[in-house]
């Protein structure tokens, strides 16, 4: 399988039922997988930040890099290739935080919390998650079938 | 014992590179000779390489190709100096071990280059310069896991659960099952190397600067931050991942908002767009 790797804030997409989206060590940051099983078209994303507005020009260069401007190029370029929203199956993953968490640091439940508002706002629904705790996540989409595989730095794999 | 064997370790490991000591003396005086730091670097074969390599990264952005020691050490200048000589002499000590953390050596090594940036960006937010012995600090916090990460292996199992059940960090949990937690494991080998106090603390107290009875040192508060904006953005390559205790009062203490960490974020991401040649060093 052609494997794809996804940097942090970084989105890919594709329809080649031979690649495989990949994206390693998910701290706070989130991945998006999202995958049309009619017409086999995937793509996935890795946020970093909750919010665009804390940066306008990077969000124009690097829109991946936050939840809002992410999202949405992530389900734009799966349009592209012919996939309707009305049939994507969407899975999340990452969001850890730090023990002991106080606001000082809550940015993984931030990335969580922007998510479910932007979702909630253009209905779209999660039909996989796992978010929180205090683990690295990797997140491996396959584009044949549309399997989503986590695997978590406390050593357990699983299908999202 | 494992604590016995542990420190018997500490002994056993190799001295600090030399060049980098050697080097790091000379560039103390503002004053100091090019030929002399030339004919320091050009007996340590791996550091000269790294050198030139460093000199011709994007991350320090020469124009023209720099081929000769003398040209590189001319070029770089005293603060990018010492800089690339810490970072090449501290990447072959990383190159020893760190199973048990991470899949491989490069991935603690990566995490400590990461480390190093990111104190260097808040450094020049909180004090508005720069710090190369915060720098070193930064690069060595996990030089512990060196050693740690054979008996890291062996606990693994035991570790996490701990860390799971109990909600206690993976320091905590090193501790119990080890009897030394990798901070404190590589403040005494900081203190091997005879490192100044503000170094060595810097590792030690690198989860916990809380503890830190001296007032004053905030390199390990930096440095304490700077882990743990890497272990967010998940530049750490460990087991430990994010399993460590978040001190409020560090972000209070330097008048830092989360707004703040996250321009960190990005700041840091840039650079290690820039920074990918110092990753690849060794």
């Amino acid at each position: 399988m052609n494997e794809i790797i996804v940097g942090i804030s970084d989105l890919k997409v594709s329809n080649n039922p031979g690649d495989a989206l990949v994206t390693y060590a998910l701290g706070s940051c989130i991945g998006v997988a999202v995958f049309d099983p009619k017409v086999k078209v995937g793509g996935l994303l890795h946020f970093m930040l909750p919010d665009s507005s804390l940066d306008a020009n990077k969000a124009k260069a690097m829109p991946g890099m936050f939840a809002d401007t992410g999202v949405i190029a992530l389900f734009k370029a799966c349009y592209a290739y012919g996939a309707e929203k009305k049939r994507m199956v969407v899975k999340v993953a990452g969001g850890a935080n730090i023990l002991d968490d106080t606001n000082y640091f809550r940015i993984g439940q931030k990335n969580i919390m922007a998510l479910r508002k932007i979702f909630w706002r253009n209905n779209v629904l999660i039909d996989g998650e796992e978010t929180g705790e205090n683990c690295n996540r990797t997140v491996r989409l396959e584009l044949s079938n549309g399997r989503c595989i986590l695997k978590s730095s406390n050593g357990t794999v699983r299908d999202l | 014992m494992i604590i016995d064997s542990i420190l018997k370790s500490v002994d056993m490991i190799p001295a600090f590179p030399a060049a980098v000591q050697k080097v790091a003396e000379l560039l103390r005086d503002e004053d100091y000779a090019v030929a002399d730091v030339v004919n320091v670097i050009k007996y340590d074969q791996a550091i000269a390489a790294n050198i030139l390599k460093i000199s011709n990264s994007a991350y320090f952005g020469a124009r023209q190709k720099i081929k000769t020691i003398h040209n590189a050490v001319v070029y770089l200048g005293r603060q990018q100096l010492i800089r690339a000589v810490q970072t090449s002499g501290i990447s072959k000590i990383y190159q020893k071990g760190g199973k048990g953390y991470a899949s491989q050596a490069r991935d603690l090594w990566e995490h400590a280059v990461a480390v190093a940036l990111m104190s260097q960006i808040l450094c020049r937010k909180i004090q508005g310069r720069e710090d190369p012995i915060l720098y070193t600090a930064a690069l060595l916090h996990d030089v512990g896991k060196v050693i740690m990460g054979e008996y890291v292996q062996e606990y693994f199992q035991k570790i996490i659960g701990r860390v799971h059940e109990r909600k206690c960090s993976f320091l905590e949990a090193e501790e119990e099952f080890i009897g030394i937690n990798h901070a404190n494991l590589g403040g005494r080998i900081a203190e091997h190397w005879n490192f100044p106090s503000e170094i060595r603390d810097a590792i030690a107290y690198h989860h916990r600067p809380d503890l830190l009875e001296e007032e004053g040192n905030t390199n390990a508060s930096l440095v304490y931050l700077s882990d743990q904006a890497c272990l967010m953005m998940g530049l750490t390559g460990g087991v430990d991942a994010l399993a460590y205790t978040g001190l409020e009062d560090v972000m209070r203490h330097f008048d830092l908002r989360m707004v703040d960490l996250e321009k960190s974020f990005i700041a840091l991401l840039d650079e290690l767009e820039r920074a990918k040649e110092l990753m690849h060093i060794g």
